[in-house]
């Protein structure tokens, strides 16, 4: 090929004249950069390679990492390990053995993504993100038949690094992006649900629901929501410090306390005089993340499983389930409860969320699975979704689901999980998505605050474009 | 034409204490921009650079807003126009021109605060290696003369005590090091194995509430001694079949228990009712530490005295300086002129590394370029407040320091240094060495 043809044949000529003319018009102090970068955007992105690695979750358990490369970045992302192991064969394990599972689990995804999925995806276009997670989706399905590994949480790192792209070559913030995905605008910030104490089965307490959160849906800026959040932790600690002794507090796996209290109106108590020693009152809501799958028996819930020497009393039928969440609802500011019954509990949820008391938000029940939410949409089973990007899949799929939660009404509450690493995908989502609530664990440990430290960033880049969700925290976008 | 800076921009953000803290971008000719957060402690020396903080109510007290402020108005606009490459220009122009302010010991930022400066200092030097084209460890290397990169051995945080955690423990924190691992990540397994058998030991001993942590990831089990949690210590090493591939570390935090008055050392000091009979002299102090080191494998122990108390120092390090590092963290803060002083009265024999005690890159690379000179090891350490900044892990390998102590294999913003030094041994690949058990001397001094 001679040069001219060469020259020709890319229309170099034109493309550089145009990149000259552009610099001049802008006056660029520095027009040899302009005109890098103009030349640069001028290059459409293409994947060029997926690259997978092992790193450590927030509990020291082996995640994925995933390196996204174009030709002009690379774009990086991980998902929370442990979540990957649930179900019979994760139950039945013990903890030695989970953890050589879990190894396995991402050993064996790391491989993958190294192999099919790279092949999969090179050559593509990061900025189409729905035919990009359709491979990944593909993949996933061809290997769930070949054998009953669980992929959800790398395929997930894949999906997001992607999106990450995306946002690069669109040249706009990662929230920004999402939201051109999900086809709104996103300004609003969400209300934190921030954990506050921990109980259920990772905490040694008594305790026996998973937590106890606070919503500062008074604030007015996401910015005043955390120092709120903050100062009522803080002081929490010192309460939880006079009244249970130093031992009470070290945190758990979110983040939060766990005093030696045994009843859900005890923790409570402490939570109501944190905010009030703050000088929060009426301006702080709160919110329980029940979790009782894990202490249903049958029919019946054990409010002492953890308990090793039991009352008898505390052997609660669903309707007391009711009665009790009723109770609460009504001498406490409690205005969310997660999981309230067993999954498979759509009766006694329905039950409850006709009531109308508080917001009801599926967790377990729902899996964020599509079908599932339809079903409960169609039968008033619960008013909210809690929405966990692993459990979807990809980010296609998150959206998806977003979109139908809020097609019915539902407030939609964006949830970190358990093994959370310092990524911090779920702050853009939370946006993007116009959730309106956040859950991201405490106001302590790197993986909860690296989601509330990226949302202090969107807001501060937002300006007065932002808006906090506050009152309007379950109905963000809904109208 | 080079890359200048053209835009600084300091936020307030969270530790992963609640804590806020001081974030900064540092935006580039080149549309690039680059992100520094700076780290705070919870047991602090005195003769730390001035951390600046607002007081009053608000955060109870700990916000940094006028720290932002100083970046946003003052810090920023002086350093727009300059090359970030040029490292010690910027670092010496903030700290003796902007700040200015000095002390016995040097510069102590007391005009525009340590958080401020560093922060910027941070992101400038991540500026520098961008504009360079080369990963930040090697640009720090270059920046210090350092010819040869080593990955440190990790020093994990396991069972916490001292201030930073609720049980009696008086001694701040034990350590494992896995000298024996053949590269960072054999060393990650083998701190990881060892860390969840020790969960499992004190879940068995002390309840599930024990297996909670501290600010740093480690467990504060309700131990009434210190030789106990050695016990658990080895008992968690050989149930993961570690025998002498796995050491141990103590960092004693001795300051906190000094008694000005009679110059003792309360073992004791977080009993309530605490009557003073654990109270002990210096010397009685250093024979307990020589009766654990001939007891159990451990190779270093960090702020054995008073951060006031050099002679006791010397002598420890005169006994069993040998077999045993003895690091400086509240006696040296970092500091240059501290560290010339330690070095010249052989009072430790290892530098604790944690740049927001002296407040700018600069001044970090000529303490740990001190102390190397002089034969000493170097730790580079995080603080019990962190973010999710690695800098620390590039640091470390940037500057061969041997060691890196940043928590337990718990909690993301301690995990999100080990997994950087992940990515670093996997980038060098071949090139890559472990300092293993040579982590006291890993480099030729540069």
């Amino acid at each position: 090929m001679s040069v001219q043809e060469y020259l020709e044949k890319h229309l170099l000529s034109r493309k550089i004249e145009e990149a000259v003319n552009a610099a001049v018009r802008a006056k660029a102090p520095d027009p040899v950069l302009f005109i890098a970068g103009h030349m640069r955007r001028a290059a459409p992105a293409v994947i060029t390679r997926v690259r997978a690695r092992q790193i450590l979750d927030g509990h020291g358990a082996p995640a994925v990492e995933v390196e996204l490369h174009t030709n002009k970045a690379i774009h990086r992302a991980s998902a929370a390990g442990s979540g990957a192991l649930e179900g019979a064969a994760a139950d039945a394990a013990g903890a030695a053995e989970r953890r050589k599972i879990l190894a396995k689990v991402v050993a064996d995804s790391v491989r993958m993504i190294n192999d099919k999925v790279s092949e999969a995806l090179v050559g593509m276009d990061p900025q189409e993100q729905s035919q990009i997670d359709q491979a990944i989706m593909d993949l996933n399905k061809a290997r769930h038949k070949a054998e009953l590994g669980v992929g959800a949480n790398a395929m997930l790192a894949v999906s997001i690094a992607a999106c990450k792209a995306g946002a690069a070559e669109k040249e706009v913030p990662l929230y920004k992006h999402i939201a051109n995905l999900v086809g709104k605008s996103a300004t609003t910030l969400p209300v934190p649900a921030i954990t506050v104490i921990n109980g259920g089965k990772h905490a040694g307490n008594g305790l026996p629901i998973q937590e106890i959160m606070i919503l500062p849906i008074g604030a007015k800026n996401f910015e005043e929501a955390m120092q709120m959040g903050s100062e009522t932790y803080h002081h929490l600690k010192d309460v939880i410090l006079e009244k249970y002794g130093s031992d009470s507090c070290n945190i758990g796996d979110h983040g939060g306390f766990a005093p030696n209290i045994s009843s859900i109106s005890e923790g409570l108590d402490l939570v109501i005089a944190a905010i009030e020693r703050a000088g929060y009152n009426g301006r702080i809501k709160l919110a329980i993340d029940v979790a009782a799958t894990d202490f249903c028996t049958g029919k019946k819930y054990d409010l002492e499983f953890k308990s090793t020497k039991k009352s008898g009393q505390n052997f609660k039928t669903a309707d007391d389930m009711i009665e009790i969440y009723s109770q609460l609802c009504s001498e406490y500011p409690l205005v969310s409860i997660e999981q309230p019954f067993d999954k498979d509990d759509w009766e006694h949820s329905k039950k409850l969320t006709t009531l109308e008391l508080c917001q009801v938000a599926g967790d377990d029940l729902l899996m964020s699975d599509p079908e599932r939410i339809k079903r409960a949409v169609n039968e008033y089973t619960c008013n909210a979704l809690v929405l966990k990007a692993n459990q979807v899949g990809t980010v296609t799929e998150a959206i998806e689901v977003v979109k139908q939660a809020k097609d019915a009404h539902w407030g939609v509450m964006v949830s970190h999980r358990s093994g959370d690493t310092e990524d911090s995908f779920i702050a853009d989502l939370a946006v993007g998505a116009s959730a309106g609530q956040i859950k991201a664990g405490a106001p302590c440990r790197g993986e909860c605050l690296t989601n509330y430290n990226q949302l202090l960033r969107i807001e501060g880049e937002l300006g007065s474009e932002g808006v906090y969700a506050g009152e309007n925290w379950r109905t963000v976008n809904t109208s | 034409m080079a890359v200048t800076i053209t835009w600084v921009k300091a936020r307030q953000i969270f530790d992963s204490r609640g804590n806020p803290t001081v974030e900064v971008d540092v935006g580039l000719s080149d549309g690039s921009y680059a992100r520094g957060a700076v780290p705070s402690g919870a047991s602090t020396g005195i003769y730390e650079a001035l951390e600046l903080r607002d007081g009053g109510s608000d955060y109870l007290g700990k916000g940094v807003l006028k720290a932002v402020s100083n970046v946003n108005n003052i810090i920023g606009p002086a350093i727009v126009g300059k090359d970030p490459t040029e490292q010690v220009e910027i670092d010496n122009f903030m700290v003796q021109q902007l700040d200015g302010t000095s002390n016995e010991w040097g510069w102590c930022k007391q005009k525009l605060g340590a958080n401020a400066i560093l922060a910027v200092s941070l992101a400038v030097c991540k500026a520098g290696a961008m504009v360079k084209k080369i990963p930040l460890y090697q640009h720090i290397a270059n920046l210090a003369g350092n010819k040869t990169l080593v990955l440190p051995v990790p020093a994990f945080n396991v069972i916490n005590g001292g201030s930073h955690a609720g049980n009696k423990l008086a001694m701040q924190e034990f350590m494992i090091l896995p000298t024996g691992a053949s590269s960072f990540k054999e060393a990650m397994k083998m701190g990881v194995e060892v860390y969840h058998n020790l969960k499992s030991i004190i879940k068995k001993k002390y309840g599930q509430d024990a297996t909670n942590v501290g600010d740093e990831g480690g467990f504060a089990p309700n131990i009434q001694e210190n030789k106990e949690g050695l016990e658990l210590l080895k008992a968690a090493i050989e149930k993961a079949g570690y025998t002498g591939k796995v050491v141990i570390g103590m960092d004693v935090a001795a300051s906190e228990f000094f008694g000005e008055k009679d110059k003792t050392y309360d073992l004791n000091f977080k009993e309530e009712n605490n009557d003073g009979s654990k109270k002990i002299s210096g010397d009685s102090l250093k024979d307990l530490y020589k009766s654990f080191v001939s007891e159990y494998p451990i190779e270093s122990i960090e702020d054995p005295f008073d951060q006031d108390d050099w002679s006791t120092y010397a002598k420890l390090t005169d006994e069993i300086g040998q077999k045993v590092q003895i690091v400086g963290d509240d006696l040296l803060v970092t500091n240059p002129t501290r560290v010339a002083k330690a070095i010249n009265e052989k009072t430790c024999n290892a530098l604790l590394l944690k740049v927001n005690q002296i407040g700018s890159v600069t001044e970090s690379i000529e303490a740990v370029r001190m102390s190397k000179r002089a034969g000493w090891g170097v730790m580079a350490s995080h603080r019990s407040g962190e973010t999710e900044d690695t800098f620390i892990a590039d640091l470390s390998v940037g500057l061969s320091t041997g060691q890196i102590k940043t928590g337990a294999p718990c909690r993301s913003e301690r995990l999100a240094k080990y997994n950087q030094l992940l990515r670093i041994e996997e980038e060098l690949g071949d090139a890559a060495v472990y300092a293993g058990a040579k982590f006291r001397a890993p480099v030729e001094p540069y």
